[in-house]
């Protein structure tokens, strides 16, 4: 399952890329992330709790930054480990292209599950992928949005 | 299942009071989502507060105009005793005998599974939904997958549906679980027609392109060309999105027949 998408953000390009690495901003932006940290300097662990429907668990991230170009493009690779509810693994692409003032940031994200929450809710990944990865992007490009 | 503290709570504002005390706090309708989940070890909650309890919460009344459900009448009981035929149709071909005897009406559309019944007859009948504090229409109810307008706190009381001139529920049921892979809910009231489509995307929703065919001339015929943009809906080994969309055509197709 793949989503792409792209946003518009009114700040210059270098502000945008240092946001993406801050792990107080990325913690804010993922939904029911908990813990975010820093653990060397392309590498996080995240504590994340999934609301889901009836599904209400935590997940533990690995969070790996790989192909980093500054300040224009990096992949992000996430494994993550839900105890009895399974595990779950994806990446997400992120490109941004200057445009002086402003900076456009292109996305691709895909993602897989295994374990009990691939058996019960295969046909809901496609759905879930797309939910948080709308709520994050939505909640980075307001950050300058909701300023002005 | 993880361990958590069970509540059966005797009134409405005694269960909100242990769910806003609660640090994780679960609402027990009829518990056929719920409980196999906490079975499952996919949900750890504190506090489970049972409803079942609530004699307020039960029954199905009908007035002249409308028809109000309890949010925790049972789909049995509205298969025998609602008085829209295709309410009863639909409450009547969910899960299997034992879920039907437990499952409620609240529970199913606070859940909001983008594969159940309900929220297609909720949305396709154009219900208001009443809850502990205010009333909300159907249109607005339904928010994404798994998501609706109620508050953390917030408890379906009942579902009122304003009697349809006519209406039919159609889905094609996974052979299993009879959860429906595509269902469609096709009304007419006062004039207004609308079709709700279940178990095709990530939550229910209405077919407009159908519904304005469908108001110049309600039969079969007027939607048998429209198609459906499959790009967002689900697809797993039972159905592929493209599949999907064909089928939705096809429910919609027959329930208007049914009905024209």
């Amino acid at each position: 399952m793949e989503f792409q998408g792209e946003s518009n953000i009114p700040a210059p390009c270098q502000e945008v890329w240092d946001a993406l690495l801050d792990p107080e901003i990325l913690k804010e932006c993922i939904d029911g992330c908990q813990e975010m940290t820093q653990v060397s300097e392309h590498q996080y662990l995240a504590k994340v709790r999934a609301r889901i429907g009836p599904v209400r668990t935590t997940f533990s991230a690995n969070i790996q930054m790989v192909d980093v170009v500054a300040p224009t493009s990096y992949t992000l690779e996430v494994s993550a480990t839900g105890g009895a509810a399974g595990f779950g693994k994806g990446s997400a692409s992120i490109s941004l292209v200057d445009h002086g003032s402003e900076t456009q940031m292109h996305y691709a994200v895909n993602g897989v599950v295994g374990g009990k929450l691939a058996q019960i809710g295969s046909r809901l990944i496609g759905g879930v992928i797309d939910k948080l990865t709308t709520h994050f992007f939505t909640k980075f490009v307001e950050r300058w949005t909701l300023q002005t | 299942m993880y361990s958590f503290r069970y509540h059966r709570a005797a009134s409405i504002e005694e269960a909100k009071e242990l769910h806003t005390t609660s640090d994780e706090g679960a609402y027990l309708a009829g518990g056929m989502t719920l409980i196999p989940t906490l079975k499952q070890r996919l949900a750890d909650v504190d506090d489970v507060i049972d409803l079942g309890g609530i004699e307020s919460l039960k029954g199905v009344m009908t007035s002249g105009t409308s028809m109000k459900v309890g949010g925790m009448a049972v789909h049995n009981e509205v298969a025998a005793n609602a008085t829209i035929d295709a309410l009863r149709h639909l409450a009547s071909g969910i899960g299997d005998p034992q879920v039907r005897n437990r499952g409620t009406i609240g529970g199913s559309i606070a859940n909001n599974d983008p594969a159940a019944d309900y929220p297609a007859a909720v949305l396709g009948l154009n219900a208001t939904i009443h809850t502990n504090g205010r009333t909300i229409g159907a249109d607005d109810f339904f928010t994404g997958m798994f998501d609706t307008a109620l508050g953390d706190s917030e408890i379906v009381t009942a579902v009122e549906f304003p009697m349809p001139s006519r209406a039919a529920y159609i889905k094609f049921p996974n052979p299993a679980s009879r959860y429906a892979v595509v269902g469609v809910m096709v009304s007419e009231t006062n004039g207004n027609v609308r079709v709700a489509v279940t178990g095709a995307g990530t939550c229910v929703f209405r077919a407009s392109a159908m519904e304005e065919a469908l108001t110049n001339e309600f039969a079969a015929e007027s939607i048998s060309g429209i198609s459906i943009d499959s790009s967002s809906f689900n697809s797993d080994i039972h159905a592929s999105a493209e599949y999907r969309a064909h089928l939705v055509g096809v429910m919609a197709q027959r329930a208007v027949s049914q009905i024209s």
